[in-house]
């Protein structure tokens, strides 16, 4: 992330100055919500680098005896119809969930900004061409562009992330574009290419570091968005393999036992809302923040 | 590949062969009392699409239940005694070799359209269902080697095959031998789908939209239903409807709050709150193969018959039953499902013991590694199987049969695919066991499955024991002989553990009390002639 | 202006084109057997022989070379015919057309409740002077965009329906029976609205012409209601087709939470079947109504916003 980008959440780590550190804390206090959303984002990242740490439950086997209990002291978020500790499975759940969203947006930030970045450097047909691309692809329906991508690959994890990231692709392409093009006639870029530097060399060392803090908040701001496609897709049948606890499927288990057991579909639902609320608050933050760096360029 | 699905069909897909004869007579039915009123509706809520009401080109059972009202068969076969008994044919011949079947047929039967049900309108079926091949696989496989159809007179038939073929006479009883008049054989496939379906059978298709509804009107004129039915003449209910629902919470909720009289596919969970509320749950274990694992001896480690057994040993069915199923399920006692013609109790052999499962696998080599799992040769035993969400608690079962095997120290992974790409997955045999069953009367949905020549999920060799049994029960006619040989073959299944079966299909309604004698057919499949409402 | 139409419309044209070519090449390209598929039919037990398959292949002119196939269905999908359905062998654009009103329906619904709501918070925060009202307000919008829009249907089916017992969750007929689910696909899109509106009214308020007004007299309600507000209106409207294909989406996951029969549930069959034809057929229509939503925007645009002038630069294309 560019040092633009991260300063939002950077103020209360990068001040040693007394002023300086006064001057975060009031930062944060004046935002009880970003906060929380860090602590959130924080826990659930966590929670899917080392879940051991929240629970040491075993996610994929139950207690048949023990099923469809509510929840309890013992057992936070109830139990499913195989006797699973469902809190532990939504831990569990949290590498399945956002593996498979930082493929998806991953693959939109490189692919989309390896478009942008030719299309903004060439200019003339190429830039036409695939900004036409970009256009195609931002005319098709983005679920429908991903259940294109599903009917063709088949159904897993990884295919759904590629379905959700291509749909991305045409926006992380025009952010690129836009950016590479504000800083492809400032000086120094200019100045490299009279110097006889090569022009991939230029792009790749002058125009990309440049242009890539919008392209990264972008990323930020999509996080959300892309967990909950690639939630929808898990939820319709096409995304994780049981007993895999990936967390729109915990809640497409537990659509047959809406009558009986509401936690089944409430908990992990509630989940994957609150981490999409916080991922967008935190994205909130670095987009006000990078707007507001975002002095013109000499 | 990744599959879960609910919005799927509930009920059984792999409805093999499918048997389908009509018969109630004294079976399990809607709640009976009082005396039949004729006229009213029904709405039945269908677990899943359809997607083709053509009863020759159907095989699923939600397809079937309307498609079965629109046809009637030769025959019907009692679903308590097996017995075959005259529905369209008076009466039938079947030759010593089991290679020419001459049907008589009653003289007064019409389609919807006016022409005649006569021997000419079987041979025009017949024919055109071993055209349609693939498009109408249950029937073409029951013409398997047909030879062709003689019209002896204006209403009698002889249908002959190359070589013996016992099943043939009970398939007459399914839906997918059902007859239809010249102006669907004449069609293609596709055109006779969702419009053109003429039948002569005691309900007339009126329309049918793709993912959301049938729709059937009564034959007023009907007066040759099976002999196995309450009464005669045209059907009490003046109109059908068959709302497709795919979510089991919301079909019972459509039950519940009256917006529909009876729905399929009731999940296990919500069968106790229906019986609580007021509502009749209705069940019928389905004949032919219950739902087990069928070994791809192709695969080294299932090559191994220790392995096989190993893991037949390893599940506890009666578990299996009580989590993820309800009291209306069965664990399998057989190869086949206690309502299967010929069945054999084998319920010694389909026992639960982890101490005799764990050493076979000690004594072929299999010793526990490190994280549970065992290894031979630097290999875990890891074996993966293949399955589709055509019946909803599949996935539930399988997790939990994960589980069980996980404590004997084999790895069971689960690959889903969806009902459209299983069978052609089937084919590239990429997996050590498939998840499955087949509903049919005839035990010779086990020569469909395991012979060489066939389906042959578990990929037999040639020549083996088992294939010679399941060739004999077909070559003859004689009811008697056929049993010897299906119990031989029951036997073999399971002595060689090519097949583990768990627990039998169950077909599962919930029914208003406003409802009565919706009946089961032998393949458990519903019947409608007979049902009214109060 | 005649020139404008005639470049906006061979643009949409070039769109909808390339949008078919896109889908036909994910959907034909890629690794599936719709042969095999086909054959599997809905019954298991059956051995498929080669030559059937090949017949199979025939039929549906898939032993041709594949731009061969590409050059036909082009041709056939530009006089509407997009091939027939693998499930049902109905021509797809009959599929389409018979799915259609269900989803017209709950769309239709969905979008009045999501203008009107989205459209009422905006103006309400806007001009409430309770701070703490005006918080809430615009904080609503975040939570709408954050649920997942299949666990709000689920949440209302289980309250709503069935712990309540105040609205049905299945019917096709009854109005009633259309609220969860509309109230479900409205959400997402309504506090999209609530959002966009609310920012260009905020800047609407302290634009020039609003002060002037305010100068010559006007009310409070005659500023914010007379003079912003539709001033404030042209951005989000510059979004509809945006709005329009997240609704079309939506309507799979909803009318699959509801099973309502629709656009929606067809294309989650489709899915399911592998039926490419509708499937691309699908993609299609969902393309056109993006791409014609468009035009009809850009070119009501200068209409509504003297301050775009024709033959500018076109707004999204």
């Amino acid at each position: 992330m560019s040092g633009r980008a991260v300063r939002a959440i950077a103020p209360a780590l990068a001040g040693t100055g007394g002023a300086r550190a006064r001057r975060a804390l009031a930062f944060w206090a004046r935002r009880p919500g970003l906060v929380a959303s860090v602590l959130l984002i924080a826990t659930v990242l966590t929670a899917a680098v080392a879940p051991g740490l929240f629970t040491s439950q075993d996610p994929l086997t139950g207690v048949p005896a023990d099923r469809l209990l509510a929840p309890s002291a013992d057992h936070l978020f109830g139990t499913d119809q195989l006797g699973r500790d469902l809190f532990t499975r939504t831990v569990h759940g949290a590498a399945e969930s956002l593996r498979a969203t930082a493929l998806a947006v991953g693959l939109g930030l490189v692919v989309g900004s390896a478009f942008g970045l030719v299309a903004g450097a060439f200019g003339g047909l190429v830039d036409d061409a695939l900004m036409r691309v970009a256009d195609v692809l931002l005319s098709i329906p983005a679920l429908l562009l991903s259940l294109t991508v599903v009917t063709a690959l088949g159904f897993g994890t990884v295919n759904v992330a590629i379905a959700v990231g291509v749909t991305s692709v045409a926006s992380f392409a025009r952010i690129m574009r836009a950016e590479v093009i504000r800083v492809r006639d400032v000086g120094y870029v200019e100045a490299a290419y009279a110097s006889g530097v090569r022009r991939p060399t230029v792009l790749l060392r002058h125009v990309l570091p440049n242009a890539s803090g919008p392209v990264l908040v972008f990323a930020a701001v999509e996080f959300g968005t892309v967990l909950l496609a690639v939630s929808a897709l898990s939820f319709l049948g096409y995304g994780a393999q049981p007993p895999e606890p990936e967390w729109g499927a915990l809640v497409s288990d537990g659509r047959d036992y809406l009558a009986t057991a509401w936690w089944l579909t409430t908990l992990p639902g509630l989940t994957i809302a609150a981490t999409v609320l916080a991922a967008n608050r935190v994205a909130r933050a670095l987009e006000a923040e990078e707007t507001q760096d975002r002095e013109p360029l000499p | 590949m990744a599959r879960r699905r609910l919005a799927l069909p509930a009920v059984l897909l792999f409805a093999a062969g499918a048997l389908a004869a009509t018969g109630c007579g004294a079976s399990e039915s809607g709640a009976g009392g009082g005396t039949p009123e004729a006229g009213g509706e029904l709405t039945f809520a269908l677990a899943s699409d359809p997607g083709c009401v053509d009863p020759q080109q159907q095989g699923n059972n939600d397809a079937i239940y309307p498609a079965r009202q629109l046809v009637d068969s030769l025959t019907d076969e009692d679903p308590e005694t097996g017995d075959i008994v005259p529905w369209l044919a008076e009466s039938w011949e079947v030759s010593e070799d089991a290679r020419s079947f001459t049907f008589h047929i009653r003289d007064d039967a019409t389609f919807s359209d006016g022409t005649p049900v006569d021997a000419e309108a079987v041979r025009a079926n017949f024919d055109s269902i071993v055209e349609l091949g693939a498009r109408a696989a249950l029937g073409s496989s029951y013409l398997a080697g047909y030879e062709g159809t003689t019209v002896d007179d204006t209403h009698t038939a002889t249908v002959t095959f190359a070589e013996p073929n016992g099943q043939f006479l009970r398939a007459t009883t399914t839906f997918s031998l059902g007859l239809l008049a010249e102006a669907t054989t004449s069609l293609p496939p596709e055109e006779r789908c969702t419009d053109n379906i003429v039948g002569s059978g005691p309900f007339v298709l009126d329309e049918y939209r793709p993912n959301e509804v049938v729709v059937e009107t009564r034959r007023e004129d009907y007066a040759w239903g099976s002999s196995l039915w309450r009464h005669e003449g045209p059907a009490y209910l003046e109109r059908l409807t068959f709302e497709v629902i795919p979510e089991s919470g919301v079909r019972t909720g459509a039950l519940r709050s009256g917006q529909v009289d009876a729905i399929g596919g009731v999940a296990p969970q919500d069968e106790a709150g229906l019986d609580d509320g007021g509502f009749t749950v209705q069940s019928r274990v389905n004949p032919g193969l219950p739902f087990g694992l069928t070994a791809n001896i192709s695969r080294p480690a299932v090559s191994d018959q220790a392995v096989r057994r190993a893991v037949l040993l390893a599940i506890d069915r009666q578990e299996v039953v009580d989590t993820v199923l309800s009291p209306s399920f069965r664990p399998a006692t057989s190869t086949l499902a206690h309502t299967t013609d010929t069945y054999l109790d084998l319920s010694a052999e389909l026992t639960h013991d982890t101490a005799e499962a764990e050493r076979l696998l000690d004594e072929a080599g299999w010793r526990p590694g490190p994280d549970g799992v065992r290894v031979k040769d630097g290999e875990p035993l890891t074996l993966t199987v293949l399955w589709a969400e055509n019946f909803g608690p599949n996935e539930n079962a399988l997790q939990l049969i994960q589980q069980q095997l996980r404590a004997i120290g084999v790895d069971l992974t689960l690959r889903s695919t969806s009902i459209a790409e299983f069978t052609a997955l089937r084919e590239e045999g990429d997996f050590d066991y498939t998840w499955g069953n087949a509903t049919r009367t005839d035990p010779d949905i086990l020569r469909t499955q395991f012979s060489a020549g066939l389906v042959n999920v578990a990929r037999l060799p040639d020549g083996s024991p088992l294939e010679e049994a399941l060739q004999a029960q077909n070559a003859v006619a004689d009811p008697e002989a056929r049993a010897e040989h299906s119990a031989a073959a029951q036997r073999l299944v399971l002595e060689e553990a090519y097949s583990v079966p768990v627990f039998e299909l169950t077909t599962v309604l919930g029914i208003a009390d406003h409802v009565h004698d919706l009946d089961f057919e032998a393949s458990s499949r519903i019947q409608l002639h007979d049902t009214w409402v109060s | 202006m005649a020139r404008y139409v005639a470049w906006r419309l061979a643009q949409s044209a070039l769109v909808l084109w390339a949008a078919f070519t896109v889908a036909f090449a994910a959907l034909y390209l890629l690794p599936s057997d719709p042969v095999s598929i086909m054959a599997a039919g809905g019954g298991e037990a059956n051995a498929v022989s080669d030559e059937q398959i090949a017949d199979l292949q025939r039929v549906h002119g898939l032993d041709r070379p594949l731009w061969e196939q590409y050059l036909d269905r082009l041709g056939n999908a530009l006089t509407g015919d997009f091939g027939l359905s693998v499930q049902t062998g109905d021509p797809v654009t009959e599929v389409i057309a018979e799915a259609l009103p269900g989803t017209l329906q709950l769309a239709g619904a969905a979008l009045v409740l999501a203008v009107a709501g989205g459209a009422g918070l905006a103006l309400l925060a806007t001009w409430t002077r309770a701070r703490w009202l005006r918080q809430v307000l615009l904080s609503l919008p975040a939570l709408g965009v954050s649920a997942p829009t299949f666990w709000v249907g689920l949440l209302l089916v289980q309250l709503v329906s069935f712990r309540w017992g105040l609205l049905p969750a299945f019917g096709q007929e009854d109005w009633r029976a259309l609220v969860l689910p509309a109230v479900t696909l409205a959400l997402p899109t309504g506090a999209v609205l609530a959002q966009i509106f609310a920012r260009s009214l905020r800047t609407a308020l302290v634009e020039p012409y609003a002060d002037t007004a305010r100068a010559k007299g006007a009310s409070r309600a005659r500023v914010h209601f007379g003079h912003a507000a539709p001033n404030a209106a042209v951005p989000p409207l510059t979004v509809t087709a945006v709005l329009l294909g997240n609704v079309l989406s939506g309507s799979v996951v909803v009318e699959t939470v509801f099973s309502r029969s629709g656009l929606g549930r067809t294309t989650a069959a489709a899915v399911d079947a592998q039926d490419i034809p509708l499937v691309l057929g699908i993609v299609a229509f969902g393309a056109a109504v993006y791409v014609v939503a468009n035009l009809l925007v850009d070119l009501a645009h200068p209409l509504l916003d003297p301050r775009v002038t024709v033959g500018g630069p076109a707004v999204a294309a």
